[in-house]
């Protein structure tokens, strides 16, 4: 258990300001994409 | 989910060519970010979620889409200086031009929705029915700006089955070209940091 909170922290030090600027401009983006694109959707195909 | 592939391309890319010239990659630099969260929250219940997509009323959640639509084009215009947008917001309006058109919900054929399923859809659906998240089902003959419906299918030899339109062909050339070319000049002096406001 310490051990995981230790690399967590060591983990979390490492984020700074302009990562989460950037995950979140992609989320937006991503929300963007989604939401104003309307594709059929087949999936995969057996074949 | 098609053009969140584009969106990966974009961004590996563009990380790629930071990488390459020795420089940080720096994120588009959104104008009211909160816009898009809320422009698909709704989207999330009427489209997204099976358990939820078919407890409203189509005519209620065709309303739903049509305003959220508007929301993120309020959004990508407000962010129309961005290099790319321009083009994702070309395909916005295109993809509303025709939802609005056909009573809420993007246009596909019986012929496009079977060979998307390999199946004879009208067997299984009516048309003016539902397809998918967001397309109805209708005759070319019935459909308003056909030519903007989801027309388009990827070749055959390629196991991944979608139909897209002209207005989704937009959306994912523009948000690559939004991910790949950052909104910092190169020339910036590596180590520069940069103040970014984008709420």
């Amino acid at each position: 258990m310490k051990n995981t909170f230790a690399r967590l922290s060591v983990i979390v030090s490492k984020i700074n300001r302009q990562h989460v600027q950037l995950i979140l401009a992609v989320l937006a983006l991503a929300m963007l994409v989604l939401g104003i694109s309307a594709p059929a959707d087949g999936g995969l195909s057996p074949h | 989910m098609i053009l969140l592939i584009a969106l990966i391309a974009g961004l590996v890319v563009g990380l790629g060519r930071a990488g390459w010239q020795h420089r940080p990659y720096q994120a588009p630099t959104l104008q009211s970010t909160w816009l898009a969260f809320v422009a698909f929250f709704p989207q999330i219940v009427i489209a997204y979620l099976p358990a939820t997509r078919h407890l409203l009323a189509d005519w209620f959640a065709s309303t739903v889409l049509l305003v959220s639509l508007v929301f993120f084009a309020v959004f990508a215009w407000q962010n129309r200086h961005i290099p790319g947008m321009p083009i994702l917001l070309a395909g916005l309006v295109l993809n509303l031009t025709v939802i609005t058109a056909n009573g809420g919900w993007m246009p596909i054929s019986p012929q496009t929705a079977s060979r998307l399923t390999g199946s004879d859809v009208l067997g299984l659906a009516s048309l003016g029915s539902r397809f998918g998240q967001k397309d109805i089902l209708l005759l070319s003959q019935n459909m308003h700006f056909e030519f903007l419906a989801d027309r388009f299918l990827l070749p055959d030899w390629i196991p991944y089955k979608v139909a897209f339109s002209l207005g989704d062909i937009l959306v994912g050339t523009g948000i690559f070209w939004l991910l790949v070319h950052p909104s910092v000049k190169a020339t910036m002096p590596p180590g520069e940091r940069v103040h970014l406001d984008y709420i």
